[in-house]
């Protein structure tokens, strides 16, 4: 599905200013309409007006010329009535056949034209003549187009000073905040979320629909950044969770389960490297095996659980008994037990060894309300030059061999000289 | 004239401009220049002046009120030694009041010829030597005889032809001149008396037509239309009854047969004519008389004596016989009228200024 295309932008200003022009132009309508009425009415009461002062003042200055036979009057008289503007044309028929005129003759309109009698000016019977007046349309015309010219010109001007004050108050007042608005938000993005909102705005005593807005904004960028930092926190501590029990589960690959001792496998690794690391520093380093006597006696006699909790018991002597992130005690398999000591020299070995074999001697484990007592026999070997995990290790058991066979519960260790050469 | 008199004249003449001047008179003609009528009445005072021995300057208002008010206010602006000793003024249109303020203000004599200010103005104005102590006096025609006078004559020759209507009375209009210049009214009243005094008269209208002819003749045909009835025709002066006349024999009339028509003055044309059938004039002899009441006030005679404002018969109404002998006396000057016959201070027996116009067509 293809997202609808984006309709054409068009600010508020002019939206406003469309609709602000809209009503006016209505209003302007309107009211030029109401003009138009008035004004229509305005000239026929001003025609009707005209027509009785015609009639009040004229007319009997006219009388008295007609009988004083002034046609210097009579024609002043006939100007002065076509000089009013609501007069087009007008003409005075004397009773015996003179004829005045005076206006524009071509808008004569006989038809139309008002009928005012002159009567003789001693009160005498009769007329002495009659007036014709016919009314001036070009006026109304006139008006109509000054009245209507006024309201449009009025309603244009009002409009346009609106339109330009709505437009100006809009842009300074919504758009130009809007439009940051709308800039920062387009720039936001989670490394900048904290970037407080800033709008340019001159000071003003009081708060507006953009500050609310604006206000809002800055609640929001603070939820989400507390959200975030949220977020950034329960990671860690489910980060520090799985490495936890990551590092649980290398202990368990490398830790033998019942003893707490390095495994078989670790064992492995783990001399390789310390044989290797006393090469290069030229340490000297000496190893253990160390076998419980008779183990398989105390299985057969008080149980595979007994069994489990002596060597777990031997097991914490003999970490007891070496010096702790240096030396280490490896489960080699069965009752059998590897302590590798680097940096120590085989003389220090023989004294660490006994120490070891007296405190498994020493040492009293209790299984099921009873006490077992157990001692162990030890191998001891310092690595040669030539050495690699395997064969200092066999020398070693080589020792626990001999030691086995000269009577068990005892220190046996491999001959230095070779060492030394 | 008796070589004593011209004697004494000339001997008197010298004593009065011992100071070496002649007197010097402006006259404010409120006519045109080449109208019959106001241009006669310059020349007979020209006449008399140059018999009087007295300089006399004419200024001609051409029918305009406001070039006679601005000529009294030059002569006020002139300097002592050149103001004229009198200024002659005609209250025509009503420019009489303003160019005597102007005029006495300045210490200008004045005396009104033809029209003096109406009785109306008294109030404000004073009469002779009160409020305005320049203004020494005035001499009118009486002006009610002109209208009178012609007003008789045609009722009778109407009178005489059978112009009686049906309703057994002989209808009249009367063009007239206007309302404010006083002779013209007293024309009016003239006239009305003398139709009051007929009884079988109906005057149908007066109308004003400013002394003019075009808007007499303009104003007859109206009235002609608007009064059929009417066959005798009044007008103010003789150019509106030659108007008025143009205007009937346009609707095919034959003045002075079926319709009669009358004026006032004595220009050619009116004489000539023989179709008015009645005509009264003579009054503009009126300027020249008043040359002889300054030349005797000038001289110590005032006439205060007969009265400051003098109101004479002087029209005298013109038959043919009296118009040939009027134009071949008169026609072309007035030198042949001895105005020097008329002074107090050269007549010392004379008592009483007669000014009737009559005597001049003995």
């Amino acid at each position: 599905m293809t997202p609808a295309p984006l309709a054409q932008f068009r600010t508020l200003a002019s939206s406003l200013v469309r609709r602000t022009l809209a009503v006016a132009i209505l209003c302007a309508l309107v009211a030029a309409t109401i003009q138009a009425i008035v004004v229509v009415g305005d000239e026929r009461a001003a025609f009707d007006r005209v027509l009785r002062n015609i009639a009040d003042t004229h007319v009997p200055l006219l009388s008295v010329a007609v009988w004083d036979i002034e046609p210097e009057a009579i024609r002043r008289q006939l100007q002065r009535i076509a000089a009013e503007p609501e007069v087009a044309h007008v003409r005075l028929s004397e009773r015996t056949g003179h004829v005045f005129e005076a206006g524009d003759a071509r808008l004569r309109d006989a038809k139309d034209a008002k009928i005012l009698q002159v009567p003789y000016p001693a009160g005498q019977p009769g007329t002495i003549g009659t007036l014709e007046v016919t009314a001036n349309r070009d006026i109304l015309f006139r008006h109509l187009a000054e009245k209507v010219l006024v309201v449009v010109l009025g309603y244009g001007l009002l409009s346009l000073v609106l339109c330009t004050l709505i437009a100006m108050v809009l842009r300074t007042e919504l758009e130009m905040p809007l439009r940051h608005l709308a800039r920062f938000t387009s720039e936001l993005s989670p490394e900048n979320l904290t970037r407080p909102l800033e709008l340019s705005r001159p000071p003003r005593a009081w708060r507006d629909e953009i500050d609310l807005v604006a206000a809002g904004f800055r609640t929001l960028q603070d939820g989400i950044h507390t959200h975030v930092a949220n977020l950034d926190g329960l990671v860690a501590s489910r980060t520090a969770q799985l490495e936890s029990a990551l590092e649980e589960i290398r202990e368990l690959t490398i830790t033998d389960s019942l003893t707490g001792c390095f495994n078989r496998r670790h064992l492995d690794l783990k001399l390789a490297e310390e044989v290797l690391r006393g090469h290069r520093a030229g340490h000297p380093l000496c190893l253990f095996v160390c076998d419980l006597d008779h183990f398989k006696r105390i299985n057969d006699t008080l149980g595979h659980l007994a069994g489990d909790e002596v060597l777990r018991g031997a097991a914490a002597v003999l970490r007891r008994e070496v010096r702790e992130r240096i030396d280490w005690v490896a489960r080699f398999g069965g009752e059998e037990f590897v302590i590798v000591l680097p940096n120590t020299t085989l003389v220090d070995a023989m004294l660490i060894a006994e120490r070891m074999r007296r405190a498994i001697e020493e040492s009293v484990f209790e299984h099921g309300g009873r006490q077992i007592r157990v001692t162990a026999s030890f191998g001891v070997a310092q690595c040669r030059v030539d050495d690699d995990g395997a064969s200092l290790v066999a020398r070693a058991d080589a020792m626990l061999y001999r030691a086995k066979a000269a009577g068990r519960n005892r220190v046996v260790e491999a001959p230095a000289e070779s060492f030394a050469a | 004239m008796k070589p004593f008199s011209r004697l004494l004249v000339l001997a008197i003449c010298l004593l009065a401009s011992s100071g070496g001047w002649a007197q010097a008179i402006v006259f404010i003609d409120p006519g045109k220049s080449d109208e019959v009528y106001w241009a006669t009445a310059a020349n007979a005072m020209k006449a008399a002046a140059d018999e009087l021995g007295m300089r006399l300057e004419v200024r001609y208002a051409e029918r305009d009120h406001l070039r006679a008010i601005q000529y009294a206010r030059d002569i006020a602006a002139l300097p002592a030694a050149k103001r004229p000793d009198f200024v002659i003024l005609s209250n025509d249109n009503g420019t009489g009041p303003e160019m005597l303020r102007v005029l006495d203000s300045a210490g200008v004599k004045t005396f009104f010829a033809f029209s003096s200010l109406p009785p109306e103005s008294r109030t404000e104005m004073g009469g002779p030597r009160q409020k305005f102590k320049g203004w020494l006096g005035s001499l009118e025609p009486h002006a009610e005889d002109a209208g009178y006078l012609t007003a008789k004559s045609i009722i009778e020759q109407g009178r005489k032809a059978g112009a009686r209507r049906a309703d057994g009375k002989l209808h009249m209009v009367a063009i007239a001149g206007d309302r404010a210049t006083p002779s013209s009214v007293r024309r009016n009243a003239g006239m009305e008396h003398a139709v009051i005094e007929a009884g079988d008269v109906v005057l149908d209208q007066v109308v004003y037509a400013g002394w003019t002819r075009d808007k007499a003749a303009e104003q007859a045909e109206w009235l002609f239309a608007r009064h059929p009835d009417a066959r005798l025709v009044w007008a103010g002066n003789d150019l509106m009854a030659l108007g008025a006349m143009q205007a009937w024999e346009k609707r095919g009339g034959v003045p002075g047969r079926d319709a009669w028509f009358s004026g006032v003055n004595t220009s050619r044309e009116a004489m000539d004519s023989g179709r008015l059938a009645a005509l009264a004039g003579g009054h503009f002899i009126t300027g020249a008389w008043a040359m002889v009441m300054l030349y005797d006030y000038a001289h110590g005679r005032d006439f205060a004596d007969e009265g400051l404002e003098l109101d004479r018969p002087m029209f005298t109404l013109f038959d043919p016989a009296r118009a040939r002998t009027y134009m071949s006396r008169f026609g072309k000057k007035f030198d042949r009228i001895d105005f020097r016959r008329y002074s107090k201070v050269l007549n010392p027996r004379l008592k009483r200024y007669d000014f009737d116009f009559g005597q001049l067509l003995q």
